[in-house]
C-alpha cells in the first residue's frame, strides 16, 4: 500500500491504519524466546500498544510529555515507544550501556516524567538518579528477574501498567482512538540525543512528519516488500534503527524480528536471513574479520576454494565498480564461484536473502566495501544524521562508488557551502535542539541543515564526504592526510580492532593500535605464546611484529605523507565507557588525545618505552588503576 | 532448539515446526531417496518391456532441469530436479537375491539393536539380555501360528501371522517389564547382571526346557510352507522377506524417532543424562524406566516374530547370549544414542563378516587348485593345515573380528559411526570454513 504523507498524518495514525489493514492475518514482529521465533500479529501489536498507552495515560501522561526508554531490542520496547507516541508523548531513547551520569543528564535535560527500563539493571540506574531529577515521576519495569524486593513507590511493572490501561479502556472504550486522532504531523514525536564526538549530547527534536517523509523517500529509492524480514538488534537510541524499525517498518509493513539476547544477535540474524539490513561500519568490519579468521583456520581444500572464488568475486565486483560489462567467461566463473563457495558463505553470514545492505553513521573503508561486493552483497553507503531524521543520501543500485556516499533521496537538496561544508534541505530536517537555541541557530541556516562535514559533489552527481571537517589533518609541512581513511585501511587486517591515527601538525604520521583480543589470542595460541590478559598479549614482541607487518602492508599503497612511521599497541581496547568512543563507536579524537597525552608525546620523541600510569572505568562505575610500560615500534617506511 | 542445520532464512515459529520430520527440502529429499532405494531400488526392476517407464522419468527430469535453468520457480528446489533421474535408475536395476539376504540380516540386527539403543543409548539402562525378548517374540509368534485355533476367515485373509507379530511384541514387552523391575532399585553394573538373568532364565531355562518341547518334536519348531502369510502373499522368497524387513524396519524407526520427539522421549533422555536431576524435575523415573523396558521388549518381540519369516524354523540356539552381546557391540560401533547408530552398526558388522567370507571362500578354492604345484616343505605343510582350518572354524573368526572391531572402535572412534556421519555432514554444512 502506498502511503501518502500529509501534514495531518502521524506515526500512531499510520500504526492504527496498518493494524486495521492486516489484523490477525500478518505477523508484525517476532521475538526469539525458548529457541523459537514467537510471532505477534498486528492485532496483538495493537492490543498491547493500546493497553500500555492507556496505562500511561492513567498514570497522568499528557501530550508533549517525555517518556524515556532504555533496554534491549525487544517487542516491548517498540510497544512502549508506540504507546507513548499514541498518547501524544515524546519518546526519548537511551543507550542501554549508558552510565548513570549520562542517564541523569538526558533525563534531566529532556524533562522526562516517565522512565521505562527493561530490567533490574535499568531500574537501578533510574533509581540512582531518581532523587536528583525532580520531574521524573514513575519508573516502569518489564523483566521481573531480580525485582522481587523492590518496593519503592515510584516503581510499577509493565503488566500492572497494562492492567491499568485495561481498566481505563473498559471505562472509556473510545479514548485510545480519540488520543490517536488528536495528533498532528507537526507534533514532536522523538527527542533524540546526538552522540556528539566533541561535546555533551544535544537533544534533536523530530516531528512525525520528519520521520514519515524520510521513510517514504528512502522507500521510494529502494522499495521493500511487506513480506520482507528485518532484524532489529542495534540500539533503538540510534536513529538508523528507528528509521528501519519504525518509519520504514510501519510504512511498508514488513516483519521486525528481535534476537534472543544481544550476544546471540549474529546467530539470530543468520536464522532469519533478513531482506534488508542497516548497520554501522563496525558491524560489517566485524563480519569481515570473522570471515578472514575462519578462512585462515580452515583446511587446505576449503581455503583454496575460498581464495579462488573470492578472486573471481573481486574481478566481477571491480568490473561493476568501473561500470564495464562483465565478460561472458567471467559470468560463468562467477556462477561457479557462487555455487561452490559464495552462496554458502553468504548463508553463514545470514545474507543469502539480503537484497540491500546499508552502512552509515561513520566512514567505511574501501577494502571492506569491495569485500562485500565481491561476495555479491549489495552493500550501499547511506549518509545522514539524526538532525535529518536519519538519511539524506544513498547509493542507487548499479551506481555504486565506494569513495562516495551516493546521491540525494527524493525531496532532498544538497549543496556545498562556501567553506566546503555540506548543506542539506528536506522535509525531514529537524525543528531544532531542545533547550539549546544557540546550537540550533548555528545548525539551521534558512531551512538548510549545516552538517558539519566537508565534501564535494563529483562529476556523476555523487556526494563525496571528505571527513568530519574538524578531523581533516595536515602535517607540519602542510601536506594533508585523512586519519579516518587510514584507520579504516588498518582495520581491514583481522588482527586490528581499533586504530587511532595521530599526526596533526606533526612531522610524520603515527598510530595507536588496539589488537583484536580473540583473533590475536587465537594466533598466539597457535604459536604457543603464553599470555594471561589483553594487556600482556598486546605487549608481546611477536604480537608487535605481527601488527607491524600488517601496518607495513597497508603502508605500501599509501601516499608518502600518509605513511605510518611508528606504532604503539595500546594496553586496552577503546571503550565507550571510558568516553573514548561515542555510543555509536566513533572515536572521540580530542578526548583520546588529551587522555593519552603521554603516548602522543612519546611517539614524537626519541624514546622506545612509555611509562603509563592511569585508571580505567567499568560500566558499573568501578575503577582500576593501571601501571604498565608500552613499547614503541618504528616501522620501515 | 532444533538439532537440524537449517539454512539461513529458515526459522521456526512454533515447537511443532521445531520438531518436524522434514525441516528442509534437503532432508525430505534424502529421506524419500532412502525410502525409494529401500523399497524400489533394491527389490524391484522393471521387466524388459516396461523399461520405457524409466525413460519417461528421465525425460521428466530433463524437463524439470530445463524449467529450473530457464524460469527458476522458487518452489522448484534443485533436489527435485535430481529425483526423477534417481527413480529412473532405481527402476532399471535391482540387487541379486544374495545381497538381499545380506540386507535381511542387516535389517534383523538393526531391529534388535534399535531396542537396545533405546535402553542403553536413550535411557541409560545397560542391558545384556535383549536376545531373550527377541526369543519370546519368536516363540509367541510361532506358537500362535502353529497351535492357535484361528477362525477360518482370518487364515484365509492371511492375517494370522501379522496379528501374531503384534501379540508377540506385546507379550515380549510385558516379559521385558518383568525383568526391568529391578531397575527401580539397581543401576549400572548390577543392572547388567539382572538383565543377563533374563537371558538365562528365559532362553536356557524356560524356552529350552519347556516351551521348545511343545509338540514333542525335540527342540526345533518348523513352520510348514504357506503358514507364514501376510495378506495374500506367502513369504517364501528372498525378495518377499526383504520387503517384510524393509517395511517393519521403516515402521520401527519411525516409531522410535517419533517417541523420542515426544514427552516420553525427553523424559528418557533426562533420565539417561542424570536420573536424580530428572526426578527432581518431576519425572517419575520408575514409570519411565519400565516404559522404556516395555517399548524395547516390544521392539524385540516384533524382531523375533519377523525372524520366523526368514528361517521358517525355530530353535533356542538362534538366541544365544552372544546375540545379546552382539547387539550391544553393534550400538557401540554404530554410536550410542543415535538411531543411525543402530543401522550403521549392523551394516558395518554384517558387511565385515560377509566380506571375510568372500575373502576366505575364494582363497580355499584357489588353494585347492594350486596346492599340488607348490614345493613340498614346511611352508606347504603349514598352509595345508591353515587354509582348511580358516573355513572350518569360520564361526570363531567371526567372533574374533567382533572383538577386534569393538576394541578398534573404542580406541579410534569412541563415538561410533554415527558421529563420523555427523562430522561428514558438518564438513559440508560449515563449508567453506572449519567451524
Amino acid at each position: 500500500m502506498e502511503t501518502k504523507i500529509t501534514k495531518d498524518l502521524t506515526i500512531p495514525k499510520l500504526f492504527v491504519a496498518k493494524c486495521r489493514q492486516y489484523g490477525d492475518s500478518k505477523v508484525a514482529m517476532r521475538e526469539k524466546e525458548f529457541g523459537i521465533w514467537i510471532p505477534f500479529t498486528w492485532q496483538d501489536y495493537y492490543a498491547k500498544v493500546k493497553r500500555i498507552c492507556l496505562g500511561l495515560v492513567s498514570l497522568g501522561l499528557k501530550p508533549g510529555d517525555k517518556v524515556a526508554m532504555m533496554g534491549d531490542n525487544r517487542p516491548e520496547g517498540l510497544w512502549v515507544e508506540m504507546a507513548a507516541l499514541c498518547a501524544g508523548g515524546v519518546g526519548v531513547w537511551l543507550f542501554r550501556d549508558s552510565m548513570s551520569d549520562e542517564v541523569k543528564y538526558i533525563i534531566e535535560q529532556s524533562d522526562t516524567r516517565f522512565f521505562i527500563g527493561e530490567s533490574q539493571e535499568e531500574v537501578d540506574k533510574g533509581l540512582a538518579i531518581f532523587d536528583e531529577c525532580p520531574k521524573l515521576e514513575k519508573i516502569v519495569w518489564d523483566d521481573p528477574k531480580g525485582m522481587r524486593n523492590y518496593k519503592q513507590d515510584c516503581l510499577i511493572s509493565l503488566n500492572r501498567l497494562m492492567e491499568l490501561g485495561k481498566t481505563l479502556d473498559e471505562k472509556e472504550p473510545s479514548l485510545f482512538e480519540q488520543l490517536v486522532a488528536k495528533g498532528r504531523g507537526d507534533d514532536i514525536c522523538l527527542l533524540f540525543y546526538t552522540s556528539g564526538t566533541t561535546a555533551l549530547p544535544k537533544g534533536v527534536l523530530l516531528t512525525h512528519y520528519n520521520m514519515l517523509t524520510m521513510g517514504a523517500n528512502l522507500m521510494a529509492v529502494d522499495p521493500c516488500k511487506e513480506t520482507d524480514d528485518f532484524v532489529s538488534y542495534l540500539p533503538f537510541a540510534w536513529i538508523g534503527e528507528q528509521m528501519m524499525s519504525v518509519s520504514c517498518g510501519l510504512q511498508v509493513g514488513y516483519t521486525v524480528n528481535f534476537p534472543e539476547e544481544p550476544d546471540t544477535a549474529m546467530e539470530n540474524i543468520r536464522e532469519i536471513g533478513p531482506h534488508v539490513m542497516f548497520a554501522p561500519p563496525r558491524l560489517y568490519e566485524g563480519m569481515t574479520r570473522q570471515v578472514q579468521v575462519k578462512h585462515m583456520d580452515s583446511g587446505w581444500i576449503k581455503r583454496n576454494m575460498y581464495t579462488l572464488a573470492l578472486k573471481i568475486g573481486y574481478a566481477a565486483a571491480n568490473m561493476k565498480f568501473d561500470k564495464k560489462p562483465v565478460p561472458f567467461y567471467l559470468k560463468i566463473a562467477l556462477a561457479l564461484a557462487n555455487l561452490l563457495v559464495l552462496n554458502k558463505l553468504k548463508d553463514h553470514l545470514g545474507m543469502s536473502r539480503l537484497r540491500k545492505a546499508y552502512t552509515g553513521g561513520a566512514a567505511m573503508g574501501p577494502d571492506h566495501f569491495r569485500f562485500f561486493h565481491a561476495l555479491g552483497v549489495n552493500l550501499k553507503q547511506i549518509y545522514g544524521q539524526t538532525e535529518i531524521a536519519g538519511i539524506a543520501i544513498v547509493h542507487r543500485d548499479g551506481d555504486i562508488k565506494f569513495d562516495t556516499v551516493g546521491t540525494p533521496i527524493p525531496g532532498t537538496e544538497v549543496k556545498i557551502g562556501e567553506d566546503g561544508e555540506i548543506l542539506c534541505k528536506s522535509p525531514s530536517v529537524f525543528l531544532g535542539y531542545y533547550k539549546n537555541d544557540e546550537a540550533t541557530q548555528k545548525t539551521l541556516l534558512d531551512g538548510w541543515l549545516a552538517t558539519g562535514d566537508k565534501g564535494f559533489i563529483d562529476e556523476d552527481g555523487h556526494l563525496v564526504v571528505f571527513d568530519r571537517s574538524k578531523d581533516v589533518m595536515t602535517l607540519s609541512d602542510g601536506r594533508p592526510f585523512s586519519p579516518q581513511y587510514l584507520e579504516t585501511r588498518l582495520k581491514f587486517s583481522p588482527y586490528v580492532q581499533e586504530a587511532w591515527i595521530i599526526g596533526s601538525d606533526r612531522k610524520y604520521v603515527t598510530a595507536v593500535m588496539c589488537i583484536d583480543y580473540a583473533v590475536v589470542g587465537k594466533w598466539a595460541d597457535d604459536k604457543k605464546l603464553n599470555y594471561t590478559s589483553y594487556m600482556e598479549l598486546s605487549q608481546k614482541e611477536e604480537v608487535y611484529n605481527l601488527i607491524a607487518s600488517q601496518v607495513e602492508m597497508a603502508n605500501q599503497d599509501l601516499p608518502e605523507p600518509a605513511k605510518i612511521h611508528k606504532i604503539v599497541n595500546l594496553y586496552k581496547i577503546f571503550d565507550a565507557d571510558d568516553e573514548e568512543l561515542t555510543r555509536t563507536s566513533k572515536l572521540r579524537r580530542a578526548f583520546v588525545e588529551k587522555r593519552y597525552k603521554q603516548i602522543v608525546d612519546a611517539l614524537y620523541q626519541d624514546t622506545d618505552v612509555i611509562h603509563m600510569d592511569t585508571t580505567i572505568t567499568y560500566e558499573d562505575g568501578r575503577e582500576q588503576h593501571i601501571m604498565t610500560d608500552l613499547r614503541i615500534q618504528k616501522l620501515n617506511v | 532448539m532444533s538439532s537440524v542445520w537449517l539454512p539461513c532464512g529458515d526459522y521456526h515459529q512454533n515447537y511443532s515446526q521445531d520438531q518436524g520430520w522434514w525441516q528442509t527440502t534437503l532432508i525430505q529429499f534424502k529421506m524419500l531417496t532412502l525410502l525409494a532405494v529401500a523399497f524400489i531400488g533394491c527389490p524391484w526392476a522393471l521387466p524388459q518391456d516396461w523399461h520405457w517407464v524409466a525413460w519417461v522419468f528421465a525425460a521428466l527430469g530433463v524437463v524439470l532441469g530445463l524449467v529450473k535453468i530457464i524460469a527458476d520457480p522458487p518452489r522448484l528446489k534443485g533436489e527435485w530436479v535430481l529425483f526423477p533421474f534417481i527413480l529412473a535408475v532405481l527402476l532399471l536395476y535391482r540387487l541379486p537375491d544374495y545381497y538381499l539376504s545380506v540386507l535381511v540380516m542387516i535389517g534383523y540386527y538393526s531391529m534388535g539393536a534399535l531396542g537396545v539403543q533405546l535402553l542403553i543409548g536413550y535411557t541409560g539402562l545397560i542391558t545384556l539380555g535383549h536376545a531373550a525378548f527377541i526369543a519370546v517374540g519368536a516363540y509367541v509368534s510361532a506358537l500362535m501360528v502353529l497351535y492357535f485355533h484361528w477362525p477360518r476367515f482370518i487364515i484365509d485373509a492371511g492375517l494370522a501371522y501379522p496379528i501374531s507379530i503384534i501379540v508377540a511384541g506385546v507379550i515380549a514387552g510385558f516379559w521385558s517389564i518383568l525383568f526391568g523391575l529391578p531397575s527401580a532399585k539397581v543401576k549400572g553394573f548390577y543392572l547388567i547382571l539382572t538383565t543377563m538373568a533374563a537371558q538365562f532364565i528365559t532362553v536356557d531355562f524356560i524356552l529350552t526346557q519347556y516351551v521348545a518341547q511343545i509338540g514333542g518334536r525335540g527342540q526345533a519348531f518348523s513352520l510348514p510352507p504357506g503358514t507364514i502369510k501376510v495378506g495374500p502373499w506367502v513369504i517364501d522368497s528372498d525378495v518377499k522377506v526383504y520387503v517384510m524387513m524393509a517395511g517393519i524396519l521403516t515402521l520401527m524407526v519411525a516409531f522410535v524417532a517419533n517417541l523420542l520427539r515426544s514427552r516420553v522421549g525427553r523424559a528418557w533422555v533426562a533420565i539417561r543424562d542424570n536420573d536424580i536431576a530428572a526426578e527432581t524435575m518431576g519425572i517419575n523415573i520408575v514409570t519411565y524406566k519400565l516404559m522404556a523396558f516395555f517399548v524395547a521388549g516390544f521392539l524385540g518381540g516384533v524382531t523375533g516374530a519377523f525372524w520366523l519369516s526368514n528361517t521358517a524354523a525355530l530353535s533356542p540356539e538362534h538366541f544365544p547370549w552372544f546375540l545379546s552381546l552382539w547387539l550391544v557391540g553393534i550400538i557401540l560401533i554404530g554410536g550410542v544414542g543415535s538411531i543411525h547408530g543402530a543401522i550403521l552398526g549392523s551394516l558395518f558388522m554384517v558387511l565385515i563378516t560377509e566380506s571375510l567370507q568372500w575373502g576366505v571362500l575364494p582363497l580355499t578354492d584357489y588353494y585347492d587348485e594350486i596346492a599340488n604345484t607348490l614345493d613340498p616343505g614346511r611352508f606347504k605343510l603349514m598352509l595345508d593345515w591353515l587354509v582348511p582350518k580358516l573355513l572350518m572354524d569360520f564361526a570363531y573368526i567371526k567372533e574374533m573380528v567382533f572383538g577386534l572391531a569393538i576394541c578398534a572402535f573404542l580406541i579410534f572412534e569412541p563415538n561410533g559411526l554415527s558421529y563420523r556421519w555427523w562430522q561428514t555432514k558438518n564438513y559440508f554444512n560449515l563449508w567453506p570454513f572449519s567451524y
